[in-house]
């Protein structure tokens, strides 16, 4: 595929641009706000140097990727692309409306595409009449750097928009995995006990938040242990996901979120970004 | 006997025997292992003495199933046979180290260890001491696991201690998206390596620790904590019968 249209410019959108570009499409990059376009341009070009210094691309390949990337503040282009990739605010309305904006402005062949962590593939997919076309692609958190994005199939997804949708991500270097449209999809619901159990091993007093990511670390192999993840990735990001789980999922039991969580939420120690959270951060 | 110190008794699940005599034969003990119920079921390398009863001057014996009667069985064997001064260390994720304790007769001596098949060959190892461990023995214990190489955590006497308790519920939630065919289990491993930095895919582990000891771990903590949050993936106990998954 060789034209792409990405909406919204933010951590993910523009993470994406960086990993299309460089592997040859067109890229058409839109957000509603100038000024985040023009960050989004900066950041992608101090990747591209990173990626040149560390020798992970050549010059060439920057300076190709550099000039595919057209920023835009119009779905005007939109027309030219075969799949566009919404990265926008994690807002179903918010979604849906730009969904709606793209069915307009699209040809009917256009792949539709969702990069949501946590909102359903098969209800942004309804608000528009080509349900057939829309599909989620979950990038992971740097896009550029990590390797998996989860292809999720909603109910009316066909078998031409997972195989075209499966093959980008090929193009991009990356390994697809199938899922189907279910809260959490792979990655966000099988991690929920590794979580999930460490909060409630620490609230039965079983051990501390030190020995249980010292056991997980050295007796589980894992690199990180449950709470120095928790502070890297936010505790009340994390919080936010297992409660989203929880509520989709009418009170499952096993995403049950816990008042550790929640506490310390309340206390904005939300993890390394407040230089507080299971670990002090302040020194 | 110098000798003696030398030397360590171990009975129990086969593969964790072979496991742990492995480790202790490459810090330089001598290893004895008395077979389970009278067959060997595993092949154990040449360097596994068998025997039928325990030499009174060993000084530490291992007892390494997860099935509470076998266990019991096994703990009363060893409390009978070893020596005044031995030190016990006894499996305990799926029955408290207190428990196995009022077992035996000098319940001072037994501290339970998290011996979860794949992990035993890790860089870590849980202790559980109970209320009735006495200093001294703790001191063997660690002297023991020092020569070993390993490093140890205390821990509180609890069902599932805590890497095989988040271990296994991280199979069992595996084990109910592969129930509700979100994906194929090859998938679920690959997101869960290149998704999160997993060292294994959970179902890939599941097959290297068995299915039936991640079961027989789930079961002990469930019947433990007796919440709902617990209960075990359909699929994963109809596999741990021996059936066949055909998969999606
Ligand atoms: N951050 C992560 O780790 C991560 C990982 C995977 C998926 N996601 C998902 O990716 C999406 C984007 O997340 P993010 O972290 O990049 O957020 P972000 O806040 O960094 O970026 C969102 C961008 O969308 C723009 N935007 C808002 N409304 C718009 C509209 N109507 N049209 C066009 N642009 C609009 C905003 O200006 C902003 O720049 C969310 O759905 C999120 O759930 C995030």
């Amino acid at each position: 595929m060789k034209t792409i249209g990405i909406v919204g410019a933010g951590t993910m959108g523009a993470g994406i641009a960086h990993v299309a570009a460089i592997s040859g499409c067109r890229v058409f990059l839109h957000d509603i706000s100038d000024e985040v376009l023009t960050k989004a341009l900066e950041r992608i070009e101090t990747e591209l140097q990173k990626g040149v210094e560390k020798t992970k691309i050549t010059a060439e390949q920057a300076s190709g990727a550099r000039s595919n990337i057209q920023p835009t503040s119009t779905f005007n282009d939109f027309s030219n692309c075969e799949v566009v990739i919404e990265a926008a605010l994690e807002d179903l309305e918010i979604k849906r409306d730009i969904f709606r904006e793209l069915e307009t402005a699209c040809t009917p062949e256009t792949i539709f595409a969702s990069n949501t962590s946590s909102l359903s593939i098969t209800a942004i997919a309804a608000s528009i009449k080509s349900t057939a076309r829309v599909v989620g692609l979950h990038f992971f958190n740097p896009p550029h750097l990590m390797k998996l994005v989860e292809v999720i199939r909603g109910n009316e997804t066909s078998e031409h928009t997972m195989q075209r949708s499966a093959e980008l991500v090929s193009q991009f270097g990356k390994t697809p995995v199938v899922v189907k449209d279910t809260p959490g999809f792979i990655v966000n619901r099988i991690a929920r006990p590794f979580y999930g159990e460490a909060l409630r091993l620490l609230g039965e007093g079983v051990a501390s938040v030190e020995e249980i990511d010292r056991i997980v670390r050295l007796e589980g192999g894992f690199k990180m242990g449950p709470f120095e993840l928790m502070d890297l990735i936010g505790i009340d990001v994390n919080f936010a996901v297992t409660r989203s789980m929880y509520e989709q999922t009418f009170g499952e039991p096993r995403y049950r979120p816990h008042l550790i969580q929640q506490t310390m939420v309340n206390a904005g120690m939300l993890g390394r970004k407040t230089k507080r959270g299971f670990y002090d951060y302040s020194q | 006997m110098a000798q003696s110190r030398q030397t360590i008794f171990l009975m129990g699940d086969p593969s964790l025997v072979l496991e742990l005599g492995e480790i202790c034969h490459q810090a330089g003990f001598a290893i004895l292992y008395k077979p389970a119920s009278g067959k060997d079921s595993a092949p154990f390398p040449k360097h596994f003495k068998k025997v039928n009863t325990i030499p009174r001057t060993v000084f530490v014996l291992c007892e390494l199933s997860l099935d509470r009667e076998l266990k019991k069985k096994n703990l009363l064997f060893i409390d009978k046979a070893a020596g005044a001064s031995a030190v016990i260390l006894s499996s305990s994720i799926t029955v408290t180290a207190s428990e196995q304790a009022s077992w035996i007769r000098r319940p001072s001596r037994l501290v339970g260890i998290s011996t979860m098949p794949t992990l035993l060959s890790q860089k870590l190892i849980e202790l559980a001491p109970t209320i009735h461990t006495d200093k001294a023995v703790m001191a063997r214990v660690q002297e023991f696991f020092a020569r070993l190489g390993k490093e140890l955590a205390i821990v509180q006497d609890r069902i599932g201690m805590v890497m095989p308790r988040i271990l296994c519920m991280l199979i069992n939630e595996a084990f109910f998206a592969l129930t509700e065919h979100i994906a194929s289990p090859q998938d679920i491993d690959l997101a869960m390596k290149l998704g999160t930095n997993y060292p294994r895919g959970p179902i890939e582990w599941a097959d290297q620790i068995g299915i039936h000891s991640v079961v027989t771990i789930l079961e002990a903590i469930h019947d433990d904590l007796d919440e709902d949050r617990y209960r075990i993936a359909p699929l994963l106990k109809q596999m741990a019968l021996g059936a066949q998954w055909w998969g999606t």
